[in-house]
């Protein structure tokens, strides 16, 4: 008996289940901070009743949701109603198996984990559209309809940032980028276009304000969400959080060091110390994304779909191309590329 | 999924309707018409009437063209502005024709005046436009006064500009923060609210209600103002300044804001002035008319004010002007407080008054435009007639000649930008 | 508690109004005005900041035409639109207020619109802002203004069979009519009857109520309507 499959095989079951886990606690935080972050911004209490300062508030919408009566409207096509909302969710959860939470703590290692990373994003955009389309309504036609587009335009400057990344750092898998910059700096410091650009196509990509034209709720309706209710629409904006934080994430793994500590701690330690400690910046670090990500929320107006679309190929992806051009040169020109 | 079974299943309300108009049909004998659009099976065909139609304009909005859509937005809107139901006649992204219709907040508040006291009528007028009530009270004071024959005394006058212009601040101090709700920023709007709380919180400590205030009377106001309001007064003016200026700089010079606003919805002066526009949208489109100046009541001929104009007549020029008149609020609010002189605030009258038989006409600068008051008096304790001109009512014909070109989305910011408030366009 | 105290100083019975503005002033907006228009000279009226003509209805559109085009009126603004019902046996009245940035006086004019046949130019022609003024007249008094492109109910629902400001408006029949009262419109014939939609019945105020009925001389419909007597009928004042 091949001992090491076995083992291998358990392992991977095992981080896949404490993965999934951890997208609901993660979710609930997260909603959470949108709630009492954004009421601070607005001079107002926020939720402050449910739990020790009103810190059960989101678990008990999560609980809520998952009791409301979940009304399917008659005509819709059953098997693709109910498929919608799984593909949206398992393409963020399928993506969080590649990210690298300390040294050693990643769920699925890989050498090719960014080509993975973004093969599995694709898979949300077609959820949408089947949810768009499944609904039988022509306003959530349109809505998803409208939601891809926003999606498929910003991949493009994504990944071209992405590629800037990958192209400075001559390896495809996060836990090697981490370990370039360990040696050479965050790759902040290297990208300064590649990660704004980045930043700008994340927010994009998820749907976040300034982007939430999908979600947009002075527009017609909610979009491609219109017809779903109770746990299946649950499930949708679970997947939105949790892909909130699986870009914040990857933010942080690719331009600011994954689980490295900044210039005056330690890069990293040893053992399981190290772990803990590696787990503690990441995590850190990524709220401290998702924070950012928030009060965008609080503080920003909306863009126009039709000035979304402009932002994305007539500013993005220029820019990003430009920026993956520099960034071949200047590797080439100062051999700066690989690890080992 | 559990499986239902077809005999014993409750049925759809949605069903029982159209069973029960197909039996009556079926009693009446009398075949209705197919619904338009019914060969599109299972889309909905929101917004065509049933029944052929009226007017000239009806049939222009209703036939659709290839490619063109109804869209219904209302009479339950995620926006601020009230009930109010707008057909939209959607080509793809881009409105082509719009549809306002009104008529769901309508409460018959002419109709009712007519049974009610001169003095009742002031307190029926408030809910118009709930936003501006002192405006709305304002007018008609002015009207009965000139039936009755009667001035109020100067201090009243004064105090009537007072909570006037303190009215105009938190107005248009919300009207910023629905506009950006409109397009998606959420805290202008609260930042708005703080604003109007501390603003509404003087209001009630003179006329002792936070939002309906009951405060004047047919020949000047209710309650005196107090050495000790001054000083609140004086403390809420210092405060002011930086909750507006907070609700400035979230959006004023915002990218996205200025981007969505800047160009949109440009309405001419002359055609502003053709559609009975008036108010800040009127003057944010060049044409300087304000009835403060133009034909002065109350005590407006010894302030010392100008009036701002903006030429560019789109979105962000509304919203500019508005910013604008609250800092000429606020100035006015300084020269009143200074010049108020003593004396009585009420002159003497009747319970009931009667004035004798005539007709009158008293017209305010409200934060929406021009709100005038048409009375008439048959020499009884009623009106006889009692007709209010709402701006808000008269601005939202704007929609249907603004609109097409732009997107769905722009609908709420145009809309928003007019600041119109339901309860005056319903009356 | 000073600013609860009310106004006890006995405040004298403040006299007539004084003139807000020189009546020079607005003289020369009535010597203008009797120039030009010198058959209105006897109807003219003034009031401290308004002056009040009155025309015969169907001059509407040209006198309003000439007040805003002629340059020493100029009276470019339609500040509002209002109709007035006089009684039963009455005529009807729709006031127009107009702006004037060269005179110092709101001027009204005064149309005369007979009650048994209540038609009136439009003058959305002059002001396109005029539209939803004259919905609104047609929808609450009846008044049908010819040439308005879009004259429909504005706040009352399109199937709608009264006017309700008029003086010969009765609410309790108002309630009889509605579907508190029990009455299922969809059970009506006419409801379902579309020639009412036809052209030139369209134009015609309310078929189901002849024109001239009032409620004082019972008319068809009224019958049916005292045969059941409901609630709001017993609160009705006889």
């Amino acid at each position: 008996m091949d001992w090491d499959l076995v083992l291998g095989i358990a392992r991977f079951v095992v981080a896949t289940t404490l993965l999934l886990l951890l997208t609901i606690p993660t979710a609930f935080i997260i909603i959470q901070m949108e709630l009492k972050v954004i009421a601070l911004m607005q001079l107002r209490y926020g939720p402050n009743r449910v739990g020790p300062k009103g810190m059960f508030q989101s678990t008990i919408h999560g609980f809520k949701v998952l009791a409301k009566e979940d009304v399917t409207p008659d005509l819709v096509d059953r098997p693709t109603f109910t498929l919608a909302p799984w593909m949206v969710f398992m393409a963020a959860a399928m993506s969080m198996l590649v990210i690298p939470f300390a040294p050693g703590l990643v769920a699925f290692e890989s050498s090719i984990s960014v080509v993975y990373f973004f093969a599995i994003l694709g898979l949300s955009v077609v959820g949408l559209l089947v949810a768009g389309w499944a609904s039988y309504n022509k306003y959530s036609l349109l809505g998803g309809l409208r939601s891809a587009a926003q999606m498929v335009s910003y991949e493009i400057p994504l990944t071209l940032s992405i590629v800037g990344v990958v192209v400075l750092t001559g390896s495809l898998s996060f836990t090697q980028i981490i370990e370039w910059q360990l040696q050479h700096g965050w790759a902040v410091i290297w990208q300064l276009v590649g990660f704004p650009i980045f930043f700008i196509a994340a927010t994009a990509e998820i749907n976040r304000t300034p982007f939430d034209m999908v979600e947009a709720d002075s527009e017609i309706v909610a979009g491609f969400a219109t017809e779903y209710s109770g746990m299946r629409f649950g499930f949708f904006f679970f997947a939105e959080y949790v892909s909130l934080f699986i870009m914040s994430a990857i933010t942080v793994t690719l331009f600011f060091g994954g689980w490295l500590a900044p210039w005056p701690f330690p890069a990293q330690l040893e053992g399981f110390i190290g772990t803990l400690y590696g787990l503690f910046w990441f995590f850190l670090k990524t709220y401290l994304f998702v924070f950012v990500a928030v009060w965008m929320r609080a503080t920003l107006p909306r863009v126009r779909v039709d000035q979304l679309m402009g932002l994305a190929w007539k500013v993005l992806l220029p820019v990003a191309l430009l920026n993956l051009l520099v960034t071949g040169v200047a590797v080439v020109v100062f051999n700066l590329s690989g690890v080992q | 999924m559990t499986a239902v079974d077809p005999e014993t299943r409750v049925p759809d309300p949605i069903e029982l309707d159209r069973a029960e108009e197909a039996r009556l049909h079926a009693a009446l004998g009398v075949d209705l018409p197919p619904r338009p659009g019914d060969e599109y099976a299972g889309f909905d065909t929101v917004g065509i009437p049933d029944r052929p139609p009226q007017t000239e304009r009806e049939a222009e909005i209703y036939t659709l063209d290839e490619g063109e859509m109804l869209v219904n937005m209302g009479p339950q809107h995620p926006s601020t502005h009230g009930v109010m139901r707008l057909v939209v006649k959607v080509r793809g992204e881009v409105v082509v024709d719009l549809d306002p219709v009104l008529g769901y907040l309508h409460r018959g508040i002419e109709k009712l005046c007519e049974n009610a006291t001169y003095t009742t009528v002031l307190t029926y007028v408030d809910p118009m436009d709930y936003l501006s009530s002192m405006h709305n009270e304002h007018a008609p004071a002015i009207a009965f006064e000139k039936l009755y024959g009667i001035r109020a005394p100067k201090r009243a006058e004064y105090i009537r500009a007072l909570v006037v212009e303190l009215n105009r601040v938190f107005s248009h101090g919300l009207m910023m923060g629905f506009l950006a709700l409109d397009m998606g920023g959420l805290t202008p709007i609260l930042y708005g609210f703080i604003n109007r709380d501390e603003t509404v919180e003087l209001l009630s400590a003179i006329s002792g209600q936070r939002m309906l205030f009951n405060f004047f009377r047919v020949g000047g106001v209710n309650w005196d103002v107090s050495d000790e309001f001054i000083s609140r007064l004086s403390s809420w003016r210092s405060n002011v300044g930086r909750s507006i200026g907070d609700n400035e700089a979230l959006i004023t010079e915002n990218e996205i804001f200025t981007a969505r606003t800047k160009g949109m919805g440009v309405l001419s002066g002359e055609r502003a002035i053709a559609l009975g526009v008036s108010g800040p949208n009127l003057r944010a489109s060049g044409v300087p008319f304000d009835v403060r100046k133009a034909h002065p009541y109350s005590i407006y001929h010894e302030l010392e004010f100008e009036v701002i104009t903006h030429s560019a007549g789109d979105v962000y020029a509304r919203y500019l002007q508005r910013i604008a008149e609250i800092k000429q609020s606020l100035h006015l609010i300084d020269q009143i407080v200074d010049q108020m002189p003593h004396g009585p605030v009420q002159a003497q009258v009747p319970g009931i008054i009667r004035p004798k038989p005539g007709r009158a006409f008293g017209a305010v600068e409200s934060p929406r435009g021009l709100y005038s008051v048409y009375a008439i008096s048959d020499g009884g304790p009623n009106p006889y007639r009692f007709r209010m001109r709402d701006p808000s009512f008269i601005s939202l014909q704007v929609m249907p000649v603004l609109m097409p070109g732009h997107l769905i989305a722009d609908t709420m910011a145009i809309m928003a930008s007019l600041d119109p408030i339901m309860g005056g366009v319903d009356k | 508690m000073d600013d609860l105290r009310r106004p006890g100083s006995p405040a004298s019975r403040l006299g007539r109004r004084r003139a807000l503005t020189a009546p020079a002033v607005a003289g020369a907006l009535v010597r203008a005005l009797t120039d030009r228009f010198p058959e209105l000279a006897g109807t003219l009226w003034t009031d401290e900041d308004t002056v009040e003509v009155q025309i015969d209805g169907a001059r509407s559109v040209e006198v309003l035409s000439r007040l805003r085009d002629d340059p020493e009126l100029h009276f470019w603004y339609l500040a509002d639109a209002a109709a007035a019902d006089y009684g039963v046996g009455e005529h009807f009245e729709v006031v127009y207020h107009l702006y004037s940035d060269l005179h110092p006086a709101w001027l009204r004019v005064r149309a005369r619109v007979d009650r048994s046949s209540p038609h009136l130019p439009s003058i959305t022609g002059l002001w396109e802002g005029a539209m939803f003024h004259e919905r609104e007249m047609f929808d609450m008094m009846g008044i049908i203004f010819d040439g308005n492109r879009d004259l429909r109910r504005i706040y009352m629902s399109p199937d709608y069979r009264s006017f309700p400001q008029r003086r010969d408006f009765l609410l309790p029949d108002d309630a009889a009519d509605s579907s508190a009262a029990g009455v299922n419109p969809l059970e009506r014939p006419e409801t379902w009857d579309l020639s009412r939609f036809s052209e030139e019945v369209a134009h015609s105020i309310d078929p189901i109520l002849p024109l001239g009925t009032s409620a004082m001389a019972p008319g068809p419909e009224a019958a049916e309507i005292e045969a059941d007597e409901t609630d709001a009928d017993k609160s009705r004042p006889r």
